[in-house]
């Protein structure tokens, strides 16, 4: 997740800071220079903040989803995906004990491994990653991808025991 | 002719099994052959239960206790000898080798005969301390017979032996009417040492002493022993089961004392002698006709469902339940039966590497028992250790003879194809499933990425950048 924002950011710092110069300056400033100096509009100030905070969030989101490829975009919902599957693992290894320790230590590591397989996909496909990998076309990356990710789930299965 | 024939075999075979376990060959050292005659009721028994008797004096030249280094006779009995010493034939260390070659003793002594230097030194050896001078008289002012040491108080009335210990059968006074005592004429008291295979069979009264008659006749100042220290009857088991028995009278093994001799009582009372029964039982423990046990058969197998069910196999597995019978049979006179362990005591499996991993009490087991013989079994998991591992029944209790059998086994470890699959345990099922989950969502972002690649034009647009 960290890593889908920074890219994010990172990707297209100068439209984040138009959308932000593009908000009607007139409430932000004032409430935070007139908050030191009476406290009782203080209450007024925080729904103001939220009210930015979401807006900044709504803009990030629009960006992100209107500059992103569709590939990436793709990339990262499976990301989220195998978080989540990730986490409901290893909460029930938490709450439930790792007896089998084999079958909880192939299926957590097929999540992890998976995520970092396509963590790498992610930053080799990139278009902004692109002068570093100038030897290795997206379909190449993709290829090594789907052998990386065989190995992966050949070993997981037969961890199991 | 036939039926006389199996007659006769019958006979012999009665007579042959109304022995004792080891042998019937019994020597008995007296000082005169004639004095055989005062014991004719003991040795009368003896012979009636089978016993091949031999007389000798220490002097004979032909006396030998080996020949070619196999023991001669099976038993031996020392009757009081008026000789300092036994003579090169029956040294300390030739009793010893005797004992030690499954020999069996019994020692009487009395207290107008100093006990021989031999026998001194061979009691020593057993941790069998005799008084001073090698001779000594056991009185008691309270407990005599009045009819015939009315002055001398040297001829003790003692009550029939109980058990030791609560675990333990009474064999020597189990028959004994309710008032009989057992006449202890004129006899020496020994002290005996710590050593846990000696037990006293028949302790003396809390108002016995033991003196010297000779040096003491006026003042008695220096005791050799008093009251219950004082141990009239002797038992002695070696490890390799040989028995010795040291009477302390053996005046009360005489016919005189035999047979419902009556003897009157402190109180007045006159009871009857309850001697005969207890030499008999005293003789035939020595010479192991009673508490003699015997290993019938041992046997272990496992006992999981479905496995094969092979007896005493060499190698168990980790975790494995197994279960152990043993077979015990007790020897009674002429026969043997069941050996029924006394109701406070337990007969121990051990099964251990080094030390015991496991000490289990063994349970009577009807179905593999008969009428002579008990089992007694258990069963348990072996422990989550591999190793070289014994079963062991270790069951050493005075007046039973020893029981030390080892069997040893080995138990491995786990192969590893029988540790239980994962997917037979329903705890992994979610792990499981998370591969599943994964291996499909990769499946599916594979097609969709496929699927969705961007157009060729825009593609190649970029390539030209």
């Amino acid at each position: 997740m960290a890593k889908k924002s920074s890219a994010a950011r990172t990707a297209s710092p100068a439209p984040v800071a138009a959308t932000t110069t593009a908000i009607p300056p007139a409430t932000t400033p004032a409430a935070a220079s007139s908050a030191p100096v009476a406290a009782t509009p203080k209450p007024k100030s925080t729904p103001s903040q939220n009210q930015s905070w979401t807006r900044v969030l709504n803009s990030l989101t629009k960006h992100y989803l209107s500059t992103t490829p569709q590939r990436t975009l793709l990339l990262d919902a499976f990301q989220v995906f195998l978080v989540v599957v990730g986490i409901l693992q290893f909460l029930y290894c938490i709450l439930a004990g790792n007896y089998p320790f084999n079958a909880f230590l192939s299926g957590f590591s097929a999540t992890v491994g998976q995520f970092v397989l396509t963590a790498s996909l992610r930053i080799q496909t990139t278009e902004g990653n692109k002068k570093d990998f100038v030897s290795v076309s997206p379909e190449r990356a993709f290829a090594d991808y789907v052998g990386c990710s065989l190995i992966l789930h050949f070993f997981c299965v037969n961890f199991i025991n | 002719m036939r039926s006389l024939l199996s007659l006769i075999v019958f006979l012999f075979a009665v007579s042959v099994s109304a022995v004792s376990t080891t042998g019937n060959r019994l020597l008995a050292i007296l000082d005169d052959v004639a004095d055989k005659d005062n014991y004719s009721k003991f040795l009368g028994d003896l012979a009636s239960r089978g016993f091949d008797l031999t007389f000798e004096t220490p002097k004979s030249e032909s006396l030998a206790l080996f020949h070619l280094g196999e023991r001669k006779y099976d038993h031996v009995i020392f009757f009081p000898t008026k000789t300092k010493g036994l003579g090169p034939n029956l040294t300390p260390n030739i009793l010893v080798q005797f004992l030690n070659a499954n020999g069996n003793v019994l020692v009487t002594l009395s207290s107008g005969v100093a006990a021989p230097n031999s026998l001194v030194s061979f009691l020593a050896e057993l941790d069998i301390q005799l008084p001073a001078d090698r001779t000594g008289l056991v009185v008691d002012h309270f407990n005599y017979d009045t009819a015939s040491a009315a002055d001398l108080h040297d001829v003790l009335l003692l009550p029939t032996p109980k058990t030791v210990r609560s675990d333990i059968k009474n064999i020597f006074g189990a028959a004994a009417p309710a008032d009989s005592v057992i006449a202890f004429p004129r006899g020496v008291g020994a002290a005996l040492g710590a050593s846990e295979l000696l037990t006293p069979i028949v302790r003396a009264p809390r108002n016995a002493y033991s003196y010297n008659p000779k040096e003491q006749a006026q003042v008695v100042d220096d005791l050799f022993a008093a009251g219950e220290q004082l141990s009239l009857v002797s038992s002695f088991q070696a490890l390799n089961s040989a028995r010795l028995v040291l009477l302390g009278s053996a005046e009360l093994l005489q016919d005189k004392w035999f047979d419902e001799a009556e003897v009157t009582k402190v109180d007045g009372k006159k009871v009857k002698t309850y001697n005969r029964e207890f030499a008999k039982r005293i003789s035939a423990w020595t010479f192991q006709e009673l508490g003699v046990l015997r290993v019938n058969w041992i046997e272990h197998h496992l006992s999981e469902e479905g496995a094969v069910n092979v007896s005493n196999p060499k190698i168990y597995r980790i975790k494995n339940k197994v279960s152990y019978t043993i077979s015990l049979s007790e020897y009674t006179y002429d026969s043997w039966s069941a050996f029924n362990v006394p109701a406070n005591d337990a007969i121990q499996l051990e099964f251990s590497m080094l030390s015991p991993f496991h000490r289990l009490a063994l349970e009577f087991d009807k179905a593999h028992s008969t009428k002579d013989a008990a089992a007694y079994s258990a069963e348990f998991v072996l422990p989550d250790q591999h190793g070289i591992f014994n079963f062991k029944v270790n069951y050493k209790r005075p007046f039973l003879s020893n029981v030390e059998e080892k069997n040893t086994v080995s138990v491995r470890h786990m192969a590893h194809n029988e540790w239980p699959r994962s997917f037979a345990i329903s705890g992994a099922w979610p792990w499981i499933s998370g591969i599943g989950v994964t291996v499909v969502g990769w499946v599916a972002f594979c097609a969709l990425w496929l699927y969705s690649a961007p157009p060729k034009g825009k593609k190649e647009s970029k390539k030209t950048q």
